[in-house]
C-alpha cells in the first residue's frame, strides 16, 4: 500500500462503537435476524430490503407522528413511488419539539462579519417561532400557499422558514446577492403571497443595500400582497404597493394571540420548493415534502454525521443552497445551528475559523474553494483558532481534490474531512460521511444507507471508471415533482428519460474498492463553478439582448491554473462583421454581472465561427464542454456540425491549454 | 516592464475579472485602498496574487499578502518592481 492509498483518517474504534450508525446497526441486526458482517454487508441490505430499512429507521429514529407506519411505500416504480401514506407530521414541530432537560440549551446562535451575534434557547427559539407563525396566520397565510425569501443566513431567516412551513406553507429562499432577473425567474413561477426580504447585506465590511433591487422585484411579482422586512429596514421597502410589515411585528402580534399546536400535515405534503440551475430554460421549481425531508435529513445527520444533543453545526452557507434547508433540520438532533452571515475572510482571512472557535463548533461544513483559499494562503486554522471542539469538517459544493485532504490533515487537526454530495434535486445526499469507516483521499466515505446508489460505465468497463451517477431504487426524499408540471412530463424528462426506470443524477462518479466514491463533476449541461452550481440559460437569457451575438454556449472548461478547479468560457458565434474586441468582451461581462451575479461571469469569453448542435437544431453543450476540455465528445453521428469541435479543440485560447499540457 | 505597463496590466485584470471596463473609476486615484474602496475582496487578493506570479514568474510568501504591499495600485507595483527590478 503506498503513503497516497492509505487512509488520511482512521475513526477511533471506541468512537465508532458509540456512534448512532453503530447503535442502529445493532438494531437492523437484531430485528431482522442478519448479521451484517461488516459494513458493505449492511449498506447492501440497506439498498436491497429498503423497506425494511425506512420502516426500522422510523421506529430507531422517532420522529413525532401520527397515523399508520403501513405501508412503508406504495409502489415499486421510483418515479411514483408514495412513502409513508398513512402518516401525518410537522416539520416545524420536530425541530423544535420539547426536550427535557434541554431546553434553556443554546439551539441557535446568529453572526455575521460586522459582529452582530444573538443566540436564542430551544426555548425562546420556539417562542418566537410560535409567534412569528400565529402572526403569519392571523395575515392569512397557511397551507397552499408559496412564502418566498430574500435572505440572510441569520436567525430571522430561520424564524421566519420555520414559521410558515410550520403553518403549511411551502418556503423558497434566495440569497441577496443575486440579481434581480435570476430571482424573478425562479420566484415568478411560484405566484408567491408574502415575500419576505432583507433590507441590506454585509459584504466585506461594507453593507449593500437592496432596495433598488426589491423595487425590481416586487415590480415582477403582482401576486404577492404583503411584504414582511426581516431586518426592520422598512425604508428599503417605502413605495411598494403590497402592504409592508416586519418580522418583530408579527412576532409582537403574534404573541398576543391565542397558541395552537404545529399542524400535522400528510407525509407528502410539500414543505419545499428549491431551484434548479435552468440547463435549458427557466429553472425548475423543485417540491420537496415534509416527511421525505425530515427522513432523510435525520438519516444523514445522525447516522452518518452523528449530529447528537450538544453538538454545534456551522455550515458555510447561503440562503439560496440547500444546504441551508439541510442545516435547520439538525435542530430536529438536538444539534445547535450557528448561522454565518457575511464574508468568511473578513476582516482577516482566518476570520471563519475563528467564529469556530468561539462558537465551539464541533462539526464545521464548508466548500472545496474555501478550503482551497485557506491553502493558497498558508493559513494554518489550529494555530490560529482553538479548534479543540472540532470533530469533524464537512466539505461539499464540488470536487473536493486529495491534497486538501492532506491539508486538512496538517493544518485543521486529526478529524475526518467528509465530502458529502447529492444536491437541491433530492435535497441531500447520495454519498457522505461514515462514523465507522476510515477517510481515503479524494473519497466520500460511503454511499447514503437505503440508497442503491450505482455508477452506469460503459460496458466492459472496469469496476473504478467512471460511470453516470444513478439510484436504483425509491427514496422518500425524491421530490413530490416539479410545480406546474401537472402530468409529470418535465420532471421524467428531468431524472428519468436518460435512463428508463433509474433516477439519474447528472453527476459522474467512481464507486472505489474501500465502498466509498469520488464524484467527478457534472454530466450534463449544468456547471459548478467553485462550488456554484449555473444553468447556462441564465447566461443564454441575457445575451439574447447583446444584438451583436448571434449564438452562445456556456461551458464549463478545467482551469489548468487552479488544480481541481474549474472556470466558464463563454464561446460566442458573433454576427457577420462583428468583431470580439474588448469593449464587447467587458460590456457582455457586465450585464452578465449586473443581471445574473458576479458568479455567472465567464473566465473566458471566446469568438468562434459554429457550434455544436444535433441534426434537429438542439445545441450540445456536452460536445462543447468534452471539446474545450481535450476529451472525445461521445456520440458524433448525433452531431450535424461535427467539424466545428476540432476547432475548438485548436483554440488558442481553448484546446492550446490540453497541447501544452500533454493533456 | 515599465511602470506604466504594468499599471496598465494591473487595470486590464481588474477589469477582465471585477469591474468590467469600471476598474479605473472604481479605483479613484493610485493611493486608494483597495479593500475599503471594494476594488477587491480578500478572496480577489489571492486570485490577483496568484495572477501577478504567473505574469511576473516570481513566488510571492503568502507572509507578503498584506495592505502595505497590495492594497492600492501604488504599493502594488511598488512591490512588483522591487522583486522584478522594475522589469520582467
Amino acid at each position: 500500500m503506498t503513503a497516497d492509498e492509505r487512509p488520511v483518517f482512521v475513526p477511533d474504534p471506541d468512537v465508532a462503537a458509540r456512534s448512532q450508525m453503530a447503535d442502529f446497526l445493532a438494531t437492523c441486526a437484531r430485528e431482522t435476524g442478519n448479521t451484517f458482517d461488516g459494513w458493505p454487508a449492511f449498506s447492501r441490505w440497506s439498498a436491497a430490503c429498503w423497506r425494511d430499512f425506512w420502516r426500522l429507521f422510523v421506529q430507531w429514529a422517532a420522529p413525532e407522528v401520527e397515523g399508520d407506519a403501513e405501508p412503508v411505500c406504495e409502489g415499486d416504480a421510483i418515479e411514483t413511488a408514495t412513502f409513508f401514506p398513512g402518516l401525518r407530521l410537522s416539520y416545524a414541530g420536530n425541530l423544535l419539539r420539547e426536550i427535557p432537560g434541554r431546553e434553556d440549551a443554546v439551539a441557535l446562535v446568529a453572526r455575521d462579519e460586522s459582529g452582530r451575534r444573538v443566540e436564542w434557547t430551544r426555548r425562546a427559539l420556539r417562542a418566537r417561532v410560535e409567534a412569528a407563525a400565529r402572526g403569519l396566520r392571523a395575515a392569512g397565510i397557511g397551507p397552499g400557499d408559496h412564502v418566498v425569501a430574500i435572505a440572510r443566513n441569520d436567525d430571522a431567516a430561520i424564524v421566519a422558514c420555520l414559521a410558515a412551513t410550520g403553518l403549511g406553507a411551502t418556503w423558497s429562499s434566495i440569497g441577496p446577492d443575486q440579481g434581480p432577473e435570476s430571482v424573478l425567474a425562479r420566484f415568478r413561477q411560484l405566484d408567491p403571497c408574502l415575500l419576505f426580504t432583507a433590507g441590506s447585506h454585509p459584504y466585506q465590511g461594507a453593507s449593500r443595500p437592496l432596495v433598488d433591487k426589491l423595487h425590481a422585484v416586487v415590480e415582477g411579482l403582482p401576486t404577492v400582497r404583503r411584504l414582511v422586512s426581516l431586518d426592520g429596514d422598512v425604508e428599503a421597502l417605502r413605495g411598494l404597493p403590497p402592504p409592508v410589515t416586519t418580522l418583530a411585528a408579527l412576532e409582537a402580534g403574534g404573541a398576543a394571540l391565542p397558541a395552537f399546536p404545529w399542524p400535522r400535515v400528510p407525509f407528502n405534503h410539500p414543505l419545499f420548493v428549491m431551484f434548479s440551475s435552468g440547463t435549458t430554460g427557466a429553472p425548475k421549481c423543485i417540491v420537496h415534502g415534509v416527511g421525505g425531508t425530515l427522513l432523510e435529513h435525520l438519516k444523514e445527520q445522525r447516522l452518518h454525521s452523528d449530529f447528537r444533543s450538544g453538538d454545534r453545526l456551522l455550515f458555510t452557507t447561503s440562503c439560496g443552497w440547500m444546504m441551508w434547508n439541510w442545516q435547520l433540520s439538525a435542530l430536529a438532533s438536538d444539534t445547535a445551528i450557528v448561522a454565518y452571515d457575511g464574508s468568511p475572510t473578513f476582516p482577516t482571512p482566518d476570520a471563519l475559523w475563528r467564529v469556530v472557535a468561539d462558537e465551539r463548533a464541533t462539526v464545521f461544513g464548508t466548500s472545496p474553494a474555501f478550503l482551497q483559499y485557506c491553502r493558497d494562503t498558508a493559513l494554518v486554522p489550529r494555530e490560529a483558532a482553538d479548534l479543540s471542539c472540532l470533530r469533524a469538517v464537512q466539505s461539499t459544493g464540488s470536487v473536493l481534490s486529495d491534497r486538501l485532504y492532506d491539508w486538512v490533515a496538517e493544518n485543521v487537526g486529526s478529524l475526518p474531512l467528509q465530502s458529502i454530495s447529492g444536491g437541491t434535486d433530492i435535497l441531500g445526499c447520495f454519498v457522505l460521511g461514515n462514523p465507522l469507516l476510515p477517510v481515503h483521499r479524494g473519497e466520500a466515505q460511503s454511499v447514503s444507507l437505503g440508497l442503491d446508489v450505482r455508477s452506469l460505465r460503459p460496458p466492459d468497463a472496469p469496476a473504478e471508471a467512471v460511470g453516470e451517477l444513478v439510484c436504483c431504487n425509491p427514496f422518500p426524499s425524491r421530490p413530490l415533482g416539479l410545480h406546474a408540471d401537472p402530468d409529470g412530463a418535465r420532471f421524467h424528462a428531468a431524472y428519468f428519460a436518460q435512463n428508463e426506470g433509474l433516477w439519474t443524477h447528472g453527476d459522474f462518479v467512481v464507486l472505489t474498492r474501500h465502498g466509498g466514491a469520488r464524484i467527478l463533476g457534472r454530466s450534463d449541461g449544468v456547471m459548478n463553478i467553485r462550488g456554484i452550481r449555473i444553468g447556462p440559460a441564465e447566461i443564454y437569457a441575457i445575451l439574447l439582448d447583446v444584438p451583436e451575438v448571434r449564438l452562445a454556449m456556456a461551458v464549463e472548461q478545467i482551469a489548468p491554473e487552479e488544480p481541481g478547479g474549474t472556470r466558464l468560457v463563454l464561446l460566442l458565434v458573433l454576427r457577420d462583421g462583428v468583431v470580439l474586441d474588448r469593449p464587447l468582451t467587458l460590456r457582455i461581462k457586465k450585464e452578465i454581472s449586473r443581471r445574473a451575479s458576479m458568479v455567472h461571469v465567464p473566465a473566458l469569453v471566446v469568438a468562434v465561427d459554429d457550434l455544436p448542435a444535433t441534426h434537429n437544431g438542439k445545441m450540445s453543450e456536452r460536445a462543447a464542454r468534452d471539446a474545450v476540455n481535450g476529451r472525445q465528445p461521445a456520440n458524433l453521428q448525433a452531431l450535424r456540425n461535427p467539424g466545428c469541435l476540432e476547432a475548438l479543440r485548436s483554440h488558442p485560447e481553448l484546446g492550446g491549454r490540453f497541447a501544452e499540457r500533454g493533456a | 516592464m515599465t511602470r506604466a505597463e504594468m499599471r496598465q496590466m494591473l487595470i486590464d485584470w481588474l477589469d477582465d475579472h471585477y469591474h468590467f471596463g469600471e476598474a479605473e473609476a472604481k479605483i479613484g486615484h493610485d493611493d486608494a485602498s483597495f479593500l475599503d474602496n471594494g476594488v477587491l475582496d480578500s478572496l480577489g487578493f489571492v486570485a490577483l496574487v496568484v495572477h501577478l506570479e504567473d505574469r511576473f514568474h516570481i513566488t510571492i510568501d503568502r507572509k507578503n499578502l498584506n495592505r502595505e504591499n497590495f492594497d492600492s495600485v501604488n504599493k502594488i507595483l511598488a512591490y512588483l518592481e522591487a522583486r522584478t527590478g522594475g522589469a520582467s
